[in-house]
């Protein structure tokens, strides 16, 4: 379990960075590497190069915007999540959801953008960030472009990050002032990978969002749940419109009742 | 001090980071090992090519034995030990083929990356059920068993099953080895259980006195019964430090580990039972079929032996016939875990109580009332003879326990749409047997240093041998010193494992510290010029007074040594546990173990507990998550953290203790054991509960949401 060889760089600047990173696809980003290392360790990740971005100053930046959006860096770490008071108060989800990942050594290293850009289908936080309509900023030598989380992800572990470009940060909307939410997962043990886990935020009168994990490959939303709450169904209605779909009885019986136990919190 | 709840005396060396543990040693000019391993479950080597840039061994570079196996109580064993590398045949994935040495570990991975090795794969045995090889077999039988059926008023019976477990110490396992060319002489460090077993293992593959090898073992961090026999792979490295004349490291990791290294349980069993008209058992017959494995490691043979001898567990019953067959498959060998058979046992004969007592509509706690053995020594139908005990007191406790917790931390009223269940285990526990040695040499200025046979790896000897000395010789715990794990300075001894450490090894340091009493009793006498009688920790005559310490200052030091041997001692407890299963979810909470164990006399109470906890833990995490996975292939899909469940701290429920102490008769402190305690009394308790909760619906462990969910439907 150690690594097949390769470069190491530790850029100063985001541009340095980009400059390695152009026009190749062996090259990857460190970010807190809760991941990246244990795939390195296991030759699973074969890269060229590892570029090392934690010396790269302001990339940890966690604030919310003048538009009143939340701006997570792409070295924001997951225990920055999890004690910002804002997030606390703005975004209660991402804190409801960042506390159920993994353990507190973990989180005090793991990345928020790392999360996002491994794109595991059972990690908590993109289920949170695709039901509160996140939006990625990536950036590359070209140049910047922003695309929503629910476009970004492709499948198990596969996004759209394209050769050369780095995730710079993460930009989350604001919730209208009296939403709920309420993440609830079913887990083996303490602190591991959800088998499912449901997501939802409710603003009475204006909008729902379910996010689903474990009834497809990724996380995704469920418009058949979101209509379901939106409409006032009964949580248990809502549940059974989550597992619409999903084949497996069990996985599906679990994703019913998940959802259902997150409804009564966020009605409750 | 025996009985005191003295804190670790190691602790602080171990928080301050001050342990060295293998990895620690680095010996100057070392290279590090890597291994090829066989990707498949079954496969014919036909060839193996090696980079030319490369050190690389083969079976045919090493001049070795297959591993020795112990043929335990006539166990009839198939010649199959474990080859050191593989030669023309792997037998399971994982399995070593070659060596690959460089100066750094992740060399040797790069160059084992290498190595070019052509499998013809062939075709694998995954179920036990399916192996039409057998690796050993033992049967017993003893009264009238066939006549005891045909008379039975009710015969109960059921099939049980334990799937592999890995032991998964914290410290994988690894060994540094040296060979001095003039001298002939192997210096093998290793992350052991003792240095024993691992001295005379590798003199058998190496043939090699064993005065020719001395074998170190550091600080190590656990074993759980993984590391009394060594890894093929250290014998592949101790043989090639000798071919190659330079030292040579291994440390594993922990895919390795979870991959390659010798597994607990699996092992499957149908036991029947007959009963007379008023729920007294008359015989028991049990056919145990053992996983063993594609080869047989040193202990592979014991836990199904050990298994079958406790199957009466602490139930009278007059006749009992008993066959064992264990079986190849294409995994890697099973071997010793915490509770090495005895889990197994109690497992299987606690489910079919429960389940026989539901079938006749019998009361579950009756009806092992009726059959508990009350009178000692007694001698099991298997041959045991258990030395003391009261196992109806050991129940009563868990029973009281368990009712005083049914308001507190349960959830009753919460949850109304949960399961409720409750379950209840008995079990005894074969532990110490053989011998161990110890020698205590106190010197003139009033240290003690004393030389055990037995090995630490988490237990806390350091703490336990020293007060066993300490309240003997009445001397300070603080000017005690323990030296253990080295064959060159400690005396040599059986080994570290099976619960045996205070009742054979600390039984021991007892007699040695009697016999160094003794041994100062004639200068005492001149010191005091009269009768020296020993008395309040120091000789006495008349009015004068002289301790140890003063007759070693006048003797210039004392010494002395025993060898204490004893039949085996039998622990015993009652086990209790409470659960709620979620019917949508699947979801089994355990809500609260109650373990009540015997160990005889305790020696530290805060470290019995420690052990009883963390054994809970073990035998809670084979019952919520812990199982290994091969494929249909026979391809490991366990071999990482990430697949292999363990519990985490915040899985633990509380965990009620309560002590019952039956003093031994068979050594001078009245010990028996209690390192396995905990990991055999949580099976079957919570297994039993889980049935409970189900309504009577039998299932075998991991208890996972899912399985519950399906069994519900």
């Amino acid at each position: 379990m150690k690594p097949a060889p390769f470069a190491y760089a530790a850029p100063r600047t985001l541009d340095e960075a980009l400059g390695l990173l152009d026009g190749r696809d062996d090259a990857v980003a460190l970010a807190g590497g809760q991941s990246l290392v244990p795939m390195l360790n296991f030759r699973l990740a074969r890269p060229a190069i590892v570029v090392d971005l934690n010396r790269i100053d302001g990339l940890d930046a966690l604030h919310v915007g003048d538009d009143g959006a939340l701006r997570i860096g792409a070295l924001a770490r997951q225990a920055a999540l999890e004690h910002a008071p804002s997030v606390g108060r703005g975004w209660p989800l991402l804190h409801q959801a960042v506390r159920l990942v993994a353990h507190p050594a973990i989180r005090s290293r793991g990345t928020v953008g790392g999360s996002v850009v491994h794109a595991d289908p059972r990690a908590e936080l993109p289920a949170a960030l695709l039901a509160l309509d996140a939006r990625l900023r990536l950036v590359s030598r070209a140049g910047e472009r922003v695309v929503a989380l629910a476009d970004f992800v492709r499948g198990p572990m596969w996004t759209a990050l394209a050769p050369g470009e780095l995730l710079r940060e993460i930009e989350v909307p604001p919730l209208p002032p009296d939403a709920r939410t309420a993440f609830v997962e079913h887990t083996r043990t303490h602190g591991d990978y959800a088998l499912a886990a449901v997501a939802v935020a409710l603003a009475p009168g204006a909008r729902a969002a379910v996010a689903v994990i474990g009834a497809g490959p990724v996380p995704a939303r469920s418009s058949d749940a979101e209509a379901a709450l939106v409409g006032g169904a009964p949580a248990a209605e809502v549940g059974a419109a989550a597992a619409t779909g999903v084949g497996d009885a069990y996985r599906a019986a679990l994703i019913a009742e998940l959802t259902t136990r997150a409804v009564v919190q966020v009605r409750a | 001090m025996i009985g005191a709840p003295i804190t670790r005396r190691e602790d602080a060396r171990v928080l301050r980071g001050e342990t060295r543990y293998l990895d620690d040693i680095e010996p100057a000019g070392v290279a590090h090992a890597a291994f090829v391993r066989s990707p498949f479950a079954h496969a014919r080597i036909s060839s193996i090519s090696t980079p030319a840039d490369a050190v690389v061994l083969t079976a045919h570079d090493l001049h070795v034995r297959r591993f020795p196996v112990t043929a335990v109580d006539g166990t009839e064993l198939a010649d199959e030990g474990h080859p050191v590398l593989a030669g023309e045949e792997v037998m399971y994935d994982g399995q070593p083929v070659a060596l690959v040495l460089a100066g750094s570990r992740a060399l040797a991975e790069d160059a084992a990356e290498l190595v070019e090795v052509e499998y013809e794969e062939l075709e694998p045995v995954v179920d036990p059920r399916a192996s039409e090889t057998t690796l050993t077999r033992w049967s017993r039988t003893a009264g009238d068993v066939a006549g005891a059926f045909a008379a039975a008023a009710n015969v109960i019976r059921g099939r049980y099953a334990l799937p592999r477990l890995a032991a998964v110490p914290i410290e994988p396992r690894g060994a540094i080895a040296a060979w001095d060319r003039e001298l002939d002489r192997l210096t093998v460090w290793c992350s052991a259980q003792d240095p024993h077993r691992p001295r005379s293992q590798l003199a058998h593959i190496l043939d090699r006195p064993e005065n020719a090898i001395r074998v170190i073992v550091p600080d190590v961090g656990g074993a759980f019964g993984g590391k009394g026999v060594i890894a093929p792979e250290v014998a592949a490295l101790a043989a090639a430090a000798i071919e190659l004349g330079r030292p040579l490291k291994w440390t594993e990791d922990r895919y390795e580990n979870l991959l390659a290294a010798y597994q607990g349980r699996g092992i499957e069993g149908e036991v029947e039972l007959a009963l007379d008209g008023d729920g007294r058992m008359l015989a028991l017959r049990g056919r145990l079929l053992a996983d063993l494995g594609g080869y047989l490691l040193t202990a592979t043979p014991i836990p199904p032996h050990t298994a079958a001898m406790l199957l009466t567990g602490c139930y009278d019953i007059p006749a009992a016939e008993v066959t064992v067959t264990g079986v190849r498959t294409n995994k890697p060998p099973t071997g010793p875990y915490r509770g090495a058979g005895r889990p197994d046992a109690a497992y299987m004969l606690e489910c079919v109580l429960d389940d026989g007592a539901r079938a006749l509509g019998l009361d579950r706690i009756a009806l092992r009332r009726r059959n508990l053995i009350r009178r000692f020594p007694h001698r099991t139908p298997m041959g045991h003879v258990y030395d003391s005990g009261d196992y109806e007191r050991c129940l009563d406790t868990a029973l009281a326990l368990l009712a005083d917790s049914a308001d507190s931390a349960d959830s009753a009223g919460e949850h109304p749409d949960r399961l409720c269940g409750t379950g209840v285990a008995l079990y005894v526990e074969r532990a110490g047997g053989q011998w161990e040695a110890a020698e205590i040499e106190l010197d003139r200025g009033g240290g003690v240093t004393i030389r055990s046979s037995c090995s630490p790896h988490g237990q806390g000897h350091e703490t336990t041998f020293a007060q066993i000395a300490a309240d003997r010789l009445g001397i300070g715990l603080d000017r005690i010193e323990l030296r253990f794990g080295d064959s060159d300075v400690v005396p040599r001894g059986v080994g570290t494992y099976g619960s045996r450490s205070v009742a054979i090894g600390g039984s021991a340091v007892a007699q040695a510290a009697d016999r160094l009493i003794e041994s100062a009793r004639p200068c005492a006498a001149r010191v005091l010029s009269g009768d020296a009688s020993w008395n309040d920790w120091a000789f006495v005559s008349g009015d004068r007074r002289v301790t140890l310490e003063g007759v070693a200052r006048v003797e210039g030091g004392l010494s002395a040594g025993a060898t204490f041997r004893s039949a085996p001692v039998f622990s015993s407890g009652a086990y209790a546990a409470r659960v709620e299963i979620e019917p949508a979810t699947g979801r089994l909470h355990v809500l609260r173990i109650v373990a009540v164990d015997d160990a005889g006399t305790v020696i530290n109470p805060l470290l019995a507990r420690g052990q009883v906890v963390g054994g809970v833990v073990q035998g809670l995490g084979e019952c919520l998550v812990e199982e290994v996975v091969y494929d249909e292939h026979g391809q490991g899909l366990s071999a990482s953290l990430m697949h292999y469940g363990l519990l985490t701290a915040a899985d633990v429920p509380p965990i009620v203790t309560a002590e019952v102490a039956s003093p031994s008769p068979l050594n001078p402190l009245g010990a028996k054991g209690v390192g396995e305690a905990g990991a055999i009394g949580t099976l079957p308790a919570v297994a039993n509960a889980v049935a409970d909760a189900l309504a009577g619906v039998r299932l075998d462990p991991p208890f996972d949401s899912e399985r519950l969910w399906r069994a519900l439907r």
